[in-house]
């Protein structure tokens, strides 16, 4: 079995190759031929595809590539590579149980399946998304705490100390880290929800010191929190993630292997990038010795991925990975709009219905591409939740249908979609209820997605 | 001897395959058939690349595409420099082009800077985890008239409005056009910093840089 200490050794030891030559000779060469020896081509008319051949071809495509690709190291410019049977016995041999979680909260997360009856693990918040204020943060966390089916956060990012803009790399990036992960717990406790893990560690860190500074148990995180240590795109690696990865494993901790690969960079199209998410499964077992995957595949164009050839990507994929991976797989929905606004709950539902049917559990969400300030509220997860709870178990050709018809109520739209209202100005920050216009909203969407004929649990 | 157009279709043909090996023949039968280098290059090359860039927009080529295609024009550009001086050939305009400081994340400015290629920008990309100083360096070196800073991280923001401190501080403020994208990047924090201009997008980057190549000519 390949140990962390054997991909260490293998990026030191492994061929020398530029960065360029990687992604020209290596990668995108193999990625083609593979793509067509596999004969894998994006069908628009099945967002979600019902073709349990096609996801096995795409895994066996995946595993092809990854074996003959590897992953690239950005600070040794080497390529670190195993042979064939070192990767499927450590494939293998692989945990496929993780446990996440303190007391009444503490759960085990596995793998599902496509068409599952068992509902997703619901990992809910603002998906790293950043917040103007401690005060915001600490309304958000509570209010996503408080969705009924929560099993884990997804914590918001600060991006101020004291008034002064966080700067990566430097003190007040730690300050910052320290400061958002007592901020998540204590809101978490007002919740009543002490023991939720926090699965997006550290979202105000973006470096390895940082992140592993503010990891420090006094601080409030613990191994059954899940840290994000993110790969680069596509299949690459740098001193900085492995560094957080010795450290969180020789702690125990849970490692998220986040993967995002680019649909238009080099991945290519829907083919590609689906593939490409398949490979990094393999990648975050074999390199990164994950708890799980997090995937978010995103249109190079539109910064979401609730266009049609993503939500394509993301199904396939996701069935690929979730009918033959033990790394249990979650997509991570990005909107292109935001909160108020219908096309918001249309996007949320797209995708939701999408990952659940192909197998995946989900991360609800980033809104408004999470890249305006306090542009997401606690209800689109936690419609997220609901709608997921709903797609359980369902077909993947009557999910299809779902999603063919919520895409012909926003798709031409994304490029210029609405980015909706500031949590401040649709909900009580009192309270921390919505305001009475966004449930209304709220309700007229879920009855339309009941007219459709998808049964809410609650 | 071959027809001067059969000559320019397969140049423009070779940059769109990302052919360089093709590239490098067609140029050299192009000079030897005698063919202007001026035509060389707004009749093969460019042409070329041009629509490379549009198929990207057309989601029918993506990033690799790109870049074999403007490697490959570059080595023809690189023949035909070798023949006629630089400034024969009518270019857009020098852009620099990096990842901030502290941000390694290049995948968005690796697209940003093929487009501005194919639309007959010449591109310097300094690269990631790029400190100020470094982005108005080159500038000067190069004779830039734009520099383009792209952020992945909300707590990177700041290496953009870094640029902009570092103009001021060195009285260059009023030589350079600052464009800014990237995830966390809106048109607030561009209005905020003073940039320019910015981009969602790498198409919308093409057209800011366009804008300001415009402005800067009618100066």
């Amino acid at each position: 079995m390949i140990t962390y200490l054997d991909v260490i050794r293998g990026i030191h030891t492994g061929r020398i190759c530029s960065e360029r030559d990687f992604d020209l000779k290596t990668f995108a060469p193999k990625l083609r031929e593979l793509l067509k020896a596999h004969d894998i081509k994006y069908d628009p008319e099945n967002p979600v595809p019902a073709d349990d051949g096609l996801a096995d071809d795409l895994w066996k495509a995946a595993k092809d590539f990854y074996c003959d690709v590897g992953t690239y190291c950005l600070d040794t410019e080497r390529i670190v590579q195993f042979d064939e049977n070192e990767i499927a016995q450590t494939l293998k041999t692989a945990p496929r149980e993780f446990t996440f979680g303190e007391g009444k909260q503490r759960k085990l997360l596995t793998q599902r399946r496509p068409e599952d009856r068992t509902p997703p693990w619901c990992f809910l918040g603002a998906g790293g998304a950043a917040v103007s204020s401690e005060e915001n943060l600490l309304r958000l966390v509570q209010g996503y705490a408080s969705i009924p089916v929560i099993n884990s956060l997804t914590s918001p990012a600060l991006t101020t100390v004291d008034g002064m803009r966080i700067v990566g790399g430097s003190p007040l990036e730690i300050y910052g880290a320290i400061r958002a992960v007592g901020l998540a717990r204590q809101a978490l406790s007002r919740a009543g929800k002490p023991g939720l893990p926090i699965m997006n560690c550290i979202s105000t860190a973006s470096s390895a010191i940082a992140t592993i500074a503010a990891s420090q148990p006094q601080f409030g995180l613990r191994p059954s929190d899940g840290w994000l240590c993110g790969t680069l795109a596509e299949m690459k690696v740098d001193y900085g993630v492995l560094s957080k990865g010795a450290y969180l494993l020789s702690w125990g901790a849970n490692v998220c292997s986040e993967t995002a690969p680019v649909l238009g960079g080099y991945a290519g199209g829907p083919e590609g990038t689906a593939l490409v998410n398949a490979a990094y499964s393999i990648l975050g077992t074999v390199i990164q010795k994950a708890s799980y995957q997090l995937s978010f595949p995103i249109h190079s164009n539109f910064q979401c991925n609730t266009a049609r050839n993503t939500l394509w990507a993301i199904s396939l994929s996701g069935q690929g990975i979730a009918r033959n991976a033990s790394l249990p797989v979650f997509m991570l929905g990005y909107m292109a709009s935001g909160p108020m606004t219908e096309m918001v709950l249309y996007e949320t539902a797209a995708w939701v219905i999408a990952a659940v049917a192909s197998g995946t559990h989900i991360e609800a969400e980033g809104v408004c591409k999470a890249t305006h300030v306090d542009h997401f509220t606690p209800m689109e997860p936690g419609f997220a939740a609901e709608v997921a709870y709903a797609a359980t178990g369902i077909k993947r050709s009557f999910a299809n249908e779902l999603v063919k018809t919520l895409l012909s109520k926003y798709e031409d739209k994304i490029k210029d979609a609405p980015i909706g209202k500031r949590f401040g100005e649709c909900y009580d920050m009192t309270t921390g209820k919505p305001s009475e216009d966004y449930l209304r909203l709220y309700s007229k969407i879920k009855k339309e997605l009941e007219d459709m004929g998808l049964e809410f649990k609650y | 001897m071959p027809q001067k157009q059969d000559v320019l279709e397969r140049l423009r043909s070779s940059v769109i395959n990302g052919d360089e090996g093709a590239v490098r023949l067609a140029t050299h039968e192009a000079i030897d058939s005698s063919i202007d280098p001026i035509e060389i290059v707004e009749k093969g090359l460019i042409p070329g690349m041009a629509e490379v860039g549009a198929k990207f927009e057309r989601m029918e080529a993506y990033l690799t595409d790109m870049m074999m295609s403007a490697d490959a024009m570059k080595a023809g550009m690189s023949i035909v420099l070798a023949k006629i001086p630089g400034e024969k050939i009518r270019r857009q305009g020098t852009v620099v082009l990096g990842t901030v400081k502290g941000d390694i994340h290049e995948i968005g400015k690796n697209i940003l800077s093929a487009l501005l290629t194919a639309a007959g920008f010449d591109v310097l990309d300094v690269g990631c985890d790029v400190p100020a100083s470094a982005f108005v360096e080159k500038a000067e070196e190069v004779g830039a008239i734009i520099i383009g800073a792209s952020a992945l991280m909300t707590t990177t923001l700041p290496g953009q409005k870094d640029i902009v401190d570092y103009l001021n501080s060195t009285g260059k403020r009023g030589k350079y056009s600052l464009l800014v994208g990237g995830g966390p990047t809106t048109p607030q924090w561009a209005k905020e910093i003073g940039a320019e201009g910015y981009a969602e997008t790498a198409t919308d980057g093409v057209k800011l840089a366009l804008r300001e190549l415009e402005k800067e000519r009618r100066k």
